[in-house]
């Protein structure tokens, strides 16, 4: 059962097509990961899976959790917003109770005091939001969004501007919830955190849907067209070998693309010539790549995803 | 209706426990009560120094009995209080005989106005020639029969209005004099009679002709004053919040999260009850504080009670019909700068009242009075006013008022409701008031 579908979907601000005839299939509890550049429909998609905004009249249509409805606010469905905030003058437990309350849930004390537990706020639960750090606030509305079980949890780039430590919570959290039973789908500009975490991953770019399945199904698309070099050496520049059609330098260690029916064993001659080869992998091109090559095709440098 | 519940509670607590709320509800009778300390702390504040006026006087008869006059005022009429707590709390007039000092009589005007100036005389009286006997003076001679007081302080009256008696006292005597009557005859006949108010009659339970009560005109004017001002300022704290309140929300990003867990209208709704909830507590707290304090002081007959659920009523239909609007334009605007030239209008509109209030509350029953107090956005405060002053009006007017008001509000709510919908989200710019009016009538 799929908990959103979405077919042929558009939506225009102005003149401006924010999402192009989109069709799109959440399942029950997987992990959905939208990436895509900035401005490229994500938080639009979310916020029409939320019905904040409605899709242009043009025969398209959303289903959530089975129903079409007109309404923002649903009790199933927890929501992060991208752009979020707290009141600031509220103690973290009550703005906590609060959300919980508004999303009709009344026995929340002891789900409360599990999450504050569990991210380690319990000390500031009869703190104000305006004292908190900002890492520590984006807990305590991730914890806002959940609080009330959701079947549904969507969250608008939650691990931006987290520390490992918490993004590691954070990931601990959302695969609770999908143990729980509920289906997560979140965007993010991590291509690290999608790789690991999505069972899905989506990619729009400039409204269009370009990516969309498992990330091996993704990479399958693209084969082993990449080679994963560290070479010992001081100025070492594999651009001029040939072969290599592009060069993502990570400064340790380099990825080179390779070009359709190229020997890798000649790169490999090649490479030595520099110097010691320390690392040769032959691989599938990563998320973070596939990215840039849909999203910056012209750059041979690494895109600012 | 739950989730509104939540979020009206929320909005409560959130509004009546910051200091700004504790703030204005002990601070404003401090302040009421400071002003009032002070005017009468400083009601007898007034110059006492010695006033020295010259009378120039051509009748010759005038002068002795304005003198004498003023020597009694002097003696008997410029202290307050008795024994050793009697001090001087009015100057004295000190009356000095001014003669002509030149052929020229304004030469001697002149030499009058310069003592003025200088400050010898606080002021000079010309006493004309033909005061006494009007009809000597020639045609159209209307100094010789007047008498003209001269100063430098046109906005000190009280030595003015203070000469005018004994002149006229010692002028009529001449007069009855010279018509032969007897002085004594004359007072008998012209003996002052005074007019007392009072309210009216009316039936008592037992059937009894009730005695018609001594009218406090203090009472009149203070209860319909003091209650709409009540009404006023409930009004102002309930409804006025709620354009920041939105605007915060928007600003901080709180909506959208908002609105992912409760509908718009609902949202709304929930806010605007809130408030009405703060305005409630302001108004309980000083109408049970005013109820006990006049009923301390004596005055408990004086309080408006009958007035209390009318006022309650007011109170609520007022803070959702201008509450609506204040969230309105909080959710349009983006910025506190831009809800500035927005609010103007709502203000004005709110603070109506207050700039006709006066007439009203000298004729309630007038036909001005009762137009004005039909104008929905004024009812609460003009209707309030009219009950207020004894002997009130018509039931049906009241009645009347605030259904036009409920409906007005439930207009106000339905078109913030669509402007709240629209705007709440809304980023980057603020609306146009072309484009509210858009989203009132698309939806």
């Amino acid at each position: 059962m799929n908990v959103v579908e979405i077919e042929n979907v558009t939506k225009t601000f102005g003149r401006h097509v924010a999402v192009d005839d989109l069709s799109l299939a959440v399942p029950q509890g997987s992990i959905y990961g939208f990436i895509g550049p900035n401005g490229s429909g994500k938080t639009t998609t979310l916020r029409m899976i939320m019905r904040i905004y409605h899709p242009d009249s043009s025969g398209g249509h959303i289903h959530v959790l089975g129903e079409e409805s007109f309404q923002a606010a649903n009790d199933r469905i927890g929501y992060l917003p991208e752009e979020r905030g707290l009141y600031k003058k509220m103690k973290v437990r009550e703005v906590l109770r609060f959300y919980a309350e508004l999303k009709g849930r009344r026995d929340f004390h002891q789900a409360v005091a599990d999450w504050l537990e569990r991210f380690e706020l319990t000390e500031w639960s009869d703190k104000k939001i305006d004292t908190l750090s900002k890492g520590m606030a984006q807990k305590v509305q991730f914890i806002s969004a959940v609080i009330a079980q959701p079947e549904l949890v969507i969250l608008d780039e939650p691990f931006s501007g987290l520390d490992p430590v918490n993004t590691d919570a954070l990931r601990e959290a959302v695969l609770d919830l999908r143990r729980s039973g509920s289906t997560v789908i979140f965007s993010t500009h991590d291509m690290g955190v999608a790789e690991k975490m999505c069972d899905f991953i989506f990619m729009i770019y400039k409204g269009r849907k370009v990516l969309d399945g498992t990330l091996e199904s993704i990479q399958a698309q693209y084969g082993q067209d990449t080679l994963r070099v560290a070479v010992d050496g001081n100025g070492f520049d594999p651009q001029g070998i040939d072969g290599v059609e592009r060069v993502n330098d990570f400064g340790r260690f380099q990825e080179l693309r390779v070009a359709p029916g190229v020997d890798t064993q000649s790169i490999l001659t090649a490479l030595m010539k520099h110097g010691r080869v320390t690392h040769f992998e032959q691989t599938q091109p990563s998320l973070h790549d596939i990215f840039v090559r849909i999203a910056d095709p012209d750059s041979e440098e690494n895109g600012d995803a | 209706m739950r989730k509104m519940l939540v979020v009206s509670m929320r909005e409560y607590v959130a509004s009546v426990k910051t200091k700004a709320f504790i703030a204005t509800i002990v601070l404003m009778p401090i302040i009421m009560g400071a002003g009032g300390v002070i005017q009468y702390v400083t009601r007898n504040k007034v110059d006492t120094n010695d006033k020295r006026v010259a009378i120039l006087d051509h009748t010759g008869v005038i002068y002795d009995a304005v003198t004498r006059a003023a020597d009694e005022r002097n003696t008997e009429h410029i202290f307050d209080g008795e024994g050793d707590e009697r001090r001087q709390v009015r100057p004295r007039f000190i009356i000095t005989r001014a003669e002509v000092s030149s052929e020229d009589p304004s030469k001697t005007e002149l030499a009058l106005s310069d003592q003025v100036r200088s400050g010898d005389l606080f002021a000079y009286v010309v006493v004309g020639p033909n005061v006494v006997e009007p009809d000597e003076a020639a045609e159209g001679d209307t100094k010789s029969v007047t008498v003209r007081y001269h100063s430098n302080n046109p906005l000190y009256e009280t030595f003015r209005r203070w000469i005018a008696r004994p002149i006229n006292d010692q002028v009529h005597q001449i007069r009855f004099a010279s018509a032969g009557l007897d002085p004594e005859v004359v007072d008998k006949a012209t003996k002052w009679t005074g007019v007392e108010q009072l309210g009216l009659v009316s039936l008592d339970e037992a059937g009894h002709i009730t005695e018609a009560q001594k009218t406090n005109e203090a009472a009149n004017m203070l209860v319909p004053i003091s209650m709409m001002m009540l009404l006023f300022m409930s009004i102002m704290v309930g409804a006025a919040p709620l354009m920041q309140s939105v605007l915060e929300e928007k600003m901080q990003r709180i909506a959208e999260v908002l609105l992912a867990s409760i509908p718009p209208f609902q949202l709304m709704m929930g806010k605007l009850i809130g408030m009405v909830g703060v305005s409630l507590t302001i108004a309980t707290v000083y109408l049970v504080g005013g109820f006990i304090a006049v009923t301390a002081a004596g005055y408990g007959q004086f309080f408006p009670t009958h007035l209390v659920w009318w006022f309650v009523l007011y109170q609520a239909l007022a803070v959702l019909m201008f509450g609506s609007l204040f969230a309105a334009v909080g959710a349009a605007v983006t910025d506190l700068k831009e809800s500035q030239a927005m609010m103007t209008p709502v203000m004005v509109v709110a603070m109506s009242p207050m700039f006709v209030w006066l007439p009203v509350l000298k004729e309630p029953t007038s036909t001005f009075s009762t137009m004005l107090s039909f104008i929905p956005p004024m009812t609460p405060m003009l209707m309030l006013v009219r009950q207020a002053v004894p002997p009130g009006i018509p039931v049906w007017q009241p009645i009347l008022g605030a259904a036009l008001v409920l409906l007005s509000t439930i207009a106000c709510v339905f078109a913030a409701g669509r402007v709240f919908r629209v705007g709440i989200l809304m980023q980057g710019k603020g609306a146009k008031v072309g484009e509210m009016l858009r989203w009132v009538v698309k939806g």
